[in-house]
Parts: structure tokens; C-alpha cells; sequence
């Protein structure tokens, strides 16, 4: 089976109504199942050690990478980003004459508190959720946050 | 006074509140998920918020980061759009206990007209036709029999238990009913491990029709006609026009009359829609309330030439409604298709993607309510409705010709839509003719070549 077969193969699952198209040939599995959006999604396994250079099915609308709470997100080599996950106002203390939860230099692990986000009254303590080192606060104190919103920056290790 | 409005919505819609907002000068906020951020109305809004992760019960759906929103950049009232949070009165009631005006009904009307056999009581109560039934279920066939011919046949059997169009069994005379109610028994034990049934009358081919109401906080009850949304598949509209092609002066002036009983039985406050299904005989009956603004509120907006949105939020702001039922006039006839990302070919299976030329008609009697552009991606997340077309015109005939002249100028290249199925309606003589009941596109579908949506 060659690339041109394949292909051949997902245009006629595409113009069609076929859900599922499996073939089994000599050291060879091609498995073709329509995904949940209804795109054709290719699986195969190759037993030769011919790399397969798969045709580059159409994509699924690429939405932004969903940023699950409090995850972080890569940017430089090592630097990854606490970011909001929730909507409210950022406070770097648990109180106006408190010490900051986390500054330049703070050693953090995954439970550290790093800051508190008051929504509707209620104060949440939010988790590092990675383990490091604060290079830097981005809010300040007081400031609204959005959901998603990067809080600190931080050097991970 | 209201000056700043969150819009708790997305889309179309939240961008058609933008547009009222910024046409009275108060400032908008939008709250938007992180697969909305090129969203239009995202753009257009003063202030911007993210509330979350592109699934909707990540964001569009978390009423405590809505208000947490709404809280920071200091609003003075939330529109819930249509969906989502619109019709949850303890979001309504969360805003009222934060001092946020919640631009719809009071949280007590929204609480009973939810409830579908509470609704369906209070309007009865207050005089309103509902499809009449047994009071409850009805568990022997001698009590059945009664009831059934009380009613009237032909009869609907349905499982207190059910649902999605199973363990329901129609009857249409004495002779066929005791086998029809033991099927229907046995069905719904056996799908959903309770054999109750309750009986109603079955209405054959009904249209759907319902009634726009816009109520201010001083007592005042309006109607603002009707929209027949009869051309719907799967129970989801399509096709909505007004007037409806079938209702007669004297039909309208009563279920008029009997559209303000309702919502004065439920202490209705802003916009809201009654919904009744007629049969061919011109006998209506209440189905539900909706306590909202509709997807097709446009259709009524060109009829009647009143803003609804801006109705909606005059009202918020505790104003008095500036006219009488005897100022509203029916002066147009609207049409509107909704314009959803499927493919109609192949089973309406979702089409998103990106838009890669989007052009949008125009002209005389034209209007687009979309959130669409070139170069717009389609997020995956939300329902499938990319924009609405409402053609209007003096009488039916120009606006179904219009219609159709538009549907043929509209490009939206790079996905798949229904703007051909809704050209193939146009042309259709069953629709042509105002004929069209609940029914019909099944019927179109089943005779209608596939490569006619292409």
C-alpha cells in the first residue's frame, strides 16, 4: 500500500457515508475511522521500518490550546508562567500589612500558595502548581485578572 | 441608570447587543472563552474579559466568574442573550442579591415558567388553551379509555419516564387504543424501567407559532405579533416568518389576547415569547413560555420596526414602554433563515473551520445578523448557527423573492452552510404556498434531491 492508495482511500471516506475502513496486508495494518467531528482519523501501524510520511489530513479546527486552571505555559527554555484561573482582583499578601506570598527569588513548589484571588468576597488561595523558582510578579497588587492571565514568571527546577 | 452592560453571551447575538448598546451610549463589557478571543464582538466591545477554557461549562457556563466579571469592571446590569445562563433564575438571582440588574424577567417568573406542568398550569388557570391530558399518569386501560375519548382522538400515549420521541404511541380510535396503551406501557418499562403513562391529545401536523410579549416594570402588557416557525428539523428552527401565512385577523387577535393572559399570569417583566402549536382547524394551544429574547426576534423587529434589544434594556433601566398595543402595526412581512456551518448533504453534520471569503448581501429589505468575516474561524465548542438573514417587504411575495435574490449573493467559501437548502426552500411550492406545518421538512427532505444543498 502506497501513500497514493491511502489517499485514494480517505477521499472516498470523505465523499461518503463510511464511518470505518480497515486493511490488513503483509507486516501492514491501515485503520480509518471517522473522528468525532466527523473527519476521516487515520491510524497505522507499520511493521517495516519504512517511515510513513502521512498525507497531511485536514485538521480539526485548531482552537487555542485549552489553558486548564492554574497551568503554565512555555516560553523561553525552562521559564514557564503561573497563570489566573479564575476571574477576580490579584492580592500579593493575605493582608495589607502581610508579606508577600511570593517575590524575585522565592523558591516555589506545586502546593506553594503564591497569591490570593478575591472573587465575589471569597479569598482563593492559588497553587504554584510547578515547581521553581518567581523571576518576576506581572500583577499588581489590587489589579482585576482575567481567566488564563499570566500571574508570575517563573524558572522551573 | 444603566451605563455599563456585561454580555453574557457570545456570537451573534452578543454582538447584536454591542450594536444597541453603543446606539444608546452605555459602555459594553464582554466575557469570553479562550476559543473566542477573534470572536467580533470581542473586538468591538469597550472592555474584554476572559472567563475560561473553550468548553462552555469552563466559561460561558460559570455564572460565578460572569458575576466575579461583572464585580471588577463594575457593571451596572448583565444581558444573558439567548442560551447559556438566560433562562437559569439562580443566575437571575444571583444578580439580583449582587445589585446587578439582570436585563430579562424577574428570577420568579423565569423559576415558574420552567417548570413545564407549572406553566402549563398557571396559564390554564388564567384562562389559556394547553393541549389538553390527563392530570398525571393514568394506570388502568378503563380509566384510560375514559380519558382518551374525553379528550378526543386521534390521542398521543407517552411515558411519564421518557423522552427523545421513545415510548410514545399514537392512538386514533377506541379500537386501536387498548393495544396502543399496553405497547406504550411495555416500551417505556422496558426503556426506561417505568411502565407510566399520560395521555394527551395529538395534533397532527401542527404549525408552530408563536407570540412575541414585551412587558415594562410599571404593569404594561404588550404583544408584537406572531412568527411562524413551523420549518424546523429535529425540533430546530430553520425557517421563521411573519405574519404567519396561516392565521387570520381573528385567530391572531385572540391568541394575542390569550399571549397577554399568559404572561400577566406570570408577572412577566421585559421581553419573552408565548408558544402554541394550531392545528388545520385554527384551534391553538400553549405549549411553552420562553423567558428570554429569541434567536429570531429580528423577524419581529422588521415587522413591527421596534428594537427589541433596546426595548430590553429600557425596561432594565426601569423606563415605562413608550407606546400601546393599539400603536403596534404589522407593516411588513420578514423572513429569516438561519444560516448554520452544515452540510445538508450529508445529514447536517457540522461543518466548522475557517471562512475563507465571506460576503454578506445587502440592498433594499436586506438584513445580516452575523458574527462571521473572512478569515474567521469556527470554533467546534458551540452551536453550529454562523448568522441569521432576515429579507423583509411590503408583502410575502417580495420578501420570499427577496429572500431568495439574497441567499444568492451571500459567499461564505471554505465551510459548508445552509444557504442552499434555504434557497431549495424558497423554490419550493409547498412553501411558496404558506403551506408549510411542523411536517414539512421531513416531507421536503424525502423528495428533495441531496445535490440540490450543493
Amino acid at each position: 500500500m502506497d501513500i497514493k492508495q491511502i489517499k485514494q482511500i480517505i477521499d472516498l471516506m470523505k465523499r461518503s457515508e463510511l464511518t470505518e475502513f480497515a486493511v490488513e496486508d503483509e507486516g501492514f495494518k491501515l485503520k480509518i475511522r471517522r473522528g468525532g467531528n466527523g473527519l476521516p482519523v487515520v491510524s497505522q501501524t507499520s511493521a517495516s521500518n519504512h517511515p510513513f510520511v502521512m498525507p497531511a489530513a485536514e485538521q480539526p479546527v485548531a482552537s487555542a490550546a485549552p489553558a486548564t486552571a492554574g497551568t503554565t505555559a512555555k516560553d523561553e527554555e525552562g521559564i514557564v508562567y503561573i497563570k489566573s484561573p479564575m476571574v477576580g482582583t490579584f492580592y500579593r499578601a493575605a493582608s495589607p500589612d502581610s508579606k508577600p506570598f511570593a517575590e524575585e527569588g522565592t523558591k516555589v513548589t506545586e502546593t506553594s500558595v503564591v497569591c490570593i484571588i478575591e472573587a465575589m468576597k471569597i479569598m482563593n488561595e492559588i497553587q504554584a502548581e510547578v515547581k521553581g523558582t518567581i523571576l518576576e510578579a506581572l500583577i499588581e497588587n489590587g489589579q482585576p485578572v482575567e481567566y488564563g492571565q499570566r500571574l508570575f514568571k517563573v524558572k522551573q527546577g | 441608570m444603566i451605563q455599563k452592560i456585561l454580555i453574557a453571551n457570545r456570537g451573534e447575538i452578543a454582538l447584536r447587543i454591542v450594536r444597541a448598546c453603543r446606539e444608546l451610549g452605555i459602555k459594553t463589557l464582554a466575557v469570553y472563552s479562550e476559543a473566542d478571543v477573534q470572536s467580533l464582538h470581542v473586538q468591538l466591545a469597550d472592555e474584554a474579559i476572559c472567563i475560561g477554557g473553550p468548553r462552555s461549562s469552563d466559561s460561558y457556563l460559570r455564572a460565578d466568574r460572569i458575576i466575579s466579571a461583572a464585580e471588577i469592571a463594575d457593571v451596572d446590569a448583565i444581558h444573558p442573550g439567548y442560551g447559556f445562563l438566560s433562562e437559569n433564575a439562580k443566575f437571575a438571582e444571583q444578580c439580583e442579591s449582587c445589585n446587578i440588574k439582570f436585563i430579562g424577567p424577574k428570577s420568579c417568573s423565569i423559576k415558574m415558567m420552567g417548570d413545564k406542568a407549572i406553566a402549563k398550569e398557571t396559564v390554564k388557570k388564567a384562562g389559556v388553551p394547553t393541549v389538553p391530558g390527563s392530570d398525571g399518569p393514568v394506570d388502568t386501560e378503563t380509566e384510560a379509555v375514559k380519558v382518551a375519548r374525553k379528550i378526543g382522538y386521534p390521542v398521543i400515549i407517552k411515558a411519564v419516564a421518557g423522552g427523545g420521541g421513545r415510548g410514545m404511541r399514537i392512538a386514533h380510535n377506541d379500537v386501536t387504543f387498548a393495544k396502543e396503551y399496553h405497547s406504550a406501557r411495555n416500551e417505556a418499562e422496558k426503556a426506561f424501567g417505568n411502565g407510566a403513562v399520560y395521555i394527551e391529545k395529538y395534533i397532527e401536523k401542527p404549525r408552530h407559532i408563536e407570540f412575541q410579549i414585551l412587558a415594562d416594570s410599571h404593569g404594561k402588557i404588550l404583544h408584537l405579533g406572531e412568527r411562524d416557525c413551523s420549518v424546523q428539523r429535529r425540533h430546530q428552527k430553520l425557517i421563521e416568518e411573519s405574519p404567519s401565512p396561516f392565521l387570520t385577523p381573528d385567530l391572531r387577535k385572540k391568541m394575542g389576547k390569550a399571549s397577554i393572559k399568559a404572561a400577566t399570569a406570570a408577572n412577566y417583566e421585559n421581553a419573552g415569547t408565548i408558544e402554541y402549536l394550531v392545528d388545520a382547524k385554527g384551534n391553538f394551544y400553549f405549549i411553552e413560555m420562553n423567558t428570554r429574547i429569541q434567536v429570531e426576534h429580528p423577524v419581529t423587529e422588521e415587522v413591527t420596526g421596534i428594537d427589541l434589544i433596546k426595548q430590553q434594556i429600557r425596561v432594565a433601566n426601569g423606563e415605562k414602554l413608550e407606546f400601546d398595543q393599539s400603536d403596534i402595526k404589522f407593516e411588513k412581512h420578514a423572513i429569516e433563515c438561519r444560516i448554520n456551518a452544515e452540510d445538508p448533504a450529508r445529514n447536517f453534520i457540522p461543518s466548522p473551520g475557517t471562512i475563507g471569503l465571506y460576503y454578506a448581501p445587502g440592498g433594499h429589505g436586506v438584513r445580516v445578523d452575523s458574527h462571521a468575516y473572512s478569515g474567521y474561524t469556527i470554533p467546534s465548542h458551540y452551536d453550529s448557527m454562523i448568522g441569521k438573514l432576515i429579507c423583509y417587504g411590503r408583502d410575502r411575495k417580495t420578501a420570499l423573492e427577496r429572500t431568495y435574490r439574497a441567499l444568492s449573493e451571500y459567499l461564505i467559501r471554505g465551510i459548508k452552510t445552509t444557504i442552499p437548502l434555504h434557497k431549495a426552500i424558497m423554490s419550493d411550492p409547498v412553501f411558496i404556498e404558506g403551506k408549510a406545518t411542523t411536517a414539512y421538512m421531513e416531507e421536503f427532505m424525502n423528495r428533495t434531491p441531496p445535490d440540490l444543498f450543493t
